[in-house]
């Protein structure tokens, strides 16, 4: 984990400010809307370009959406932008109401998302959004698991019509992808190394987690599958019940609250299609508060040696259900 | 500007007692609504609809129309019914409100005409000036936002982040309208929470501030005009529109307890006959006064 993230390499949130710069130049109808975080969003090189488009709104998170959902049904393709915790929580009316029920245009990017940001604690680590906002009608969801996996996601979803939420995560992850050729596409998620054992399902950073968990289990003889979900809602159903129909049991790792985000959203695909033993990985109905980042993910128990721990654990539970079935 | 005629007069008197009937006829028909908040707007809406604002019915989309928001949205029977009588939709239409594929309870854009969803107050501002700052960007100047707001209404914080950005904006080409009815669901607005000096807080804002009888006709078209000739110096308007809730039906008048609810069909028929004879027309009674109510909620007024 910390040899992952050195100072040097470039986090999620800079790749974003790139892909905006690059996506705001190719879709005129793009406009920024900014509640005085930009440099902390790094929408900043967005704003140096394209001053027109770049809206700053003030610290008021319930005018940014809906000044947003009005810039939409004008025709514009509105990024109102602020961290995660402020359009969960202060915005939430807001976005559900002026902007999907609606079911107007508009692309939310979610900054200092989870358990790494600064050292800001509760109050900005936002841990409910994934939940949140899967539970708004016409929204979709995605936490982009690489810089490339990001610049993608925002990609599509300018290329795709209604509300979409998306996580923008403060933390530095190797690439997962090729960035030349890598695609998101909404409701697809993609099978990253193969495994007979277990399936290990990550979303955002996680997925690197749970490939360096992989890496542990198979120095035990486990051979851990890796599924890549960014795109939470619409979820890759058919790619679930898939890979736990061959494997029989899955961890699910979340870099927010195990309640209602991700790991519910797999695990409800599993329990209606495909019940098998499953354990979530994410933050366990805590506040994630100030601390050094990768004090804060052992506290949390998110650590690639906890997913490997919750791997052997349901490859255990399969064990004894095939006893039990025999 | 040029005084109503005496035809003109009639003509918008004519349709604001029209929205006052087909919101009471929509309200009893579903059994669900408010009666107060619809009543209080029925002569802004007229004259919004009918002289005001730029409009297609055939293409309520069209780039170059006025836009309105409102952001009252619990007021939507007499939005839906100014739409009905304006053209966008037949009048049978109204008789969809709240049920499936209807017309839904609070505004939506499903609806043709209505501009913006929404149902929790204090939001439809922001909406306006989002509108607002989109026009000024697809250079349409000519285009005007209008938004109505509850008094109550004003009570919420997220107005005040919308009057604070569209002044920092300039947003010249937005108008709001503040429906001063006095009483909000459960009391007056005096007594659960006080909003004066309204207009005082709305020039603090840096907005132009004009204050009318909501229910006068001459007094709405010289502020209108003025909103859209005269005071176009940079800054937004509000009309703060002083009206009465349940304007037209005594028993509901300046009275909180018809905000929401739905008559019984005597009730109904009693409070349009009332109606009719306020505004010096003939009687006309509920429609479907000798159907019995099917609804299983039922909400009994007073």
């Amino acid at each position: 984990m910390a040899e992952n993230n050195p100072n040097s390499a470039e986090e999620l949130r800079d790749a974003f400010g790139k892909a905006l710069l690059e996506v705001g130049t190719e879709n005129p109808k793009l406009v920024f809307l900014d509640a005085d975080l930009h440099t902390s969003t790094k929408a900043t090189w967005f704003k140096q370009t394209y001053p027109d488009r770049f809206i700053q709104v003030g610290i008021a998170e319930q005018n940014l959406f809906g000044i947003a959902a009005g810039l939409a049904s004008e025709g514009f393709i509105p990024v109102p932008s602020t961290f995660a915790a402020f359009a969960a929580r202060r915005g939430l009316d807001q976005i559900a109401i002026s902007i999907c029920f609606a079911n107007l245009n508009v692309k939310i990017p979610g900054s200092y998302c989870g358990v790494p940001t600064s050292r800001a604690g509760a109050s900005h680590n936002c841990i409910e959004d994934l939940a949140v906002m899967r539970a708004l009608p016409n929204m979709k969801v995605a936490d982009p698991g690489s810089n490339a996996d990001l610049r993608a996601t925002l990609r599509a979803a300018v290329a795709t019509p209604g509300p979409v939420y998306f996580r923008v995560t403060r933390y530095a992850v190797p690439e997962l992808f090729d960035e030349e050729t890598h695609e998101f596409e909404w409701g697809r998620g993609v099978l990253l190394r193969e495994g007979g054992d277990v399936t290990l399902f990550g979303t955002g950073i996680m997925t690197q987690f749970c490939l360096e968990a992989a890496d542990l289990l198979a120095a035990e003889g486990i051979m851990a599958e890796v599924v890549h979900l960014a795109s939470i809602k619409p979820i890759d159903r058919d790619l679930i019940v898939e890979s736990v129909g061959k494997t029989g049991c899955a961890v699910t790792a979340e870099n927010a609250s195990i309640h209602g985000g991700f790991g519910d959203a797999v695990s409800e695909v599993v329990a209606e299609e495909c019940p098998a033993p499953l354990r979530r990985i994410g933050v366990r109905d805590k506040f994630v508060e100030s601390g050094g980042i990768d004090e804060l993910f052992a506290l949390h128990g998110m650590t690639p040696t906890d997913i490997a721990e919750a791997a052997r654990a349901v490859v255990a539970a399969k064990a004894r259900r095939e006893v039990v079935t025999v | 500007m040029k005084p109503l005629t005496p035809d003109e007069l009639r003509h918008l008197e004519e349709k604001a007692y029209q929205i006052r009937r087909l919101s009471l006829e929509m309200i009893t028909y579903s059994q669900w609504g408010h009666i107060g908040g619809a009543f209080s707007m029925a002569e802004l809406l007229s004259y919004l609809y009918f002289r005001e604002m730029k409009l297609d019915p055939a293409n309520p989309k069209l780039d170059t129309r006025d836009r309105l928001i409102l952001s009252k949205a619990h007021g939507s029977p007499a939005l839906y019914a100014v739409l009905a009588l304006r053209g966008f939709y037949p009048e049978e239409k109204i008789y969809e409100y709240c049920e499936i594929d209807g017309l839904e309870g609070h505004t939506h854009v499903a609806t043709p005409g209505v501009e913006a969803s929404g149902g929790p107050l204090g939001m439809g501002l922001s909406v306006a000036v989002g509108m607002a700052l989109g026009l000024r960007k697809k250079e349409a100047p000519r285009s005007r936002v209008y938004c109505i707001l509850g008094d109550g209404e004003c009570q919420e914080g997220n107005v005040w982040e919308a009057a604070m950005s569209a002044a920092h904006y300039h947003l010249d080409n937005l108008i709001a309208i503040v429906d001063y009815n006095k009483a909000m669901a459960k009391g007056f607005v005096w007594e659960l929470m006080r909003i004066e000096p309204i207009a005082d807080k709305w020039r603090a804002f840096g907005w132009n501030v004009l204050e009318i009888d909501g229910h006068d006709f001459p007094e709405i078209a010289q502020a209108l005009h003025t909103a859209r000739w005269v005071k176009a110096n940079g800054a937004p308007t509000v009309i703060i529109a002083h009206t009465v809730k349940g304007k037209g039906i005594e028993r509901a008048e300046f009275n909180y307890k018809w905000h929401t609810h739905a008559p019984d069909p005597a009730t109904a028929d009693s409070m349009l006959r009332e109606v009719a004879r306020t505004y010096g027309y003939a009687e006309q009674g509920y429609s479907f006064r000798n159907t019995p109510v099917q609804k299983d909620i039922f909400y009994g007024g007073e």
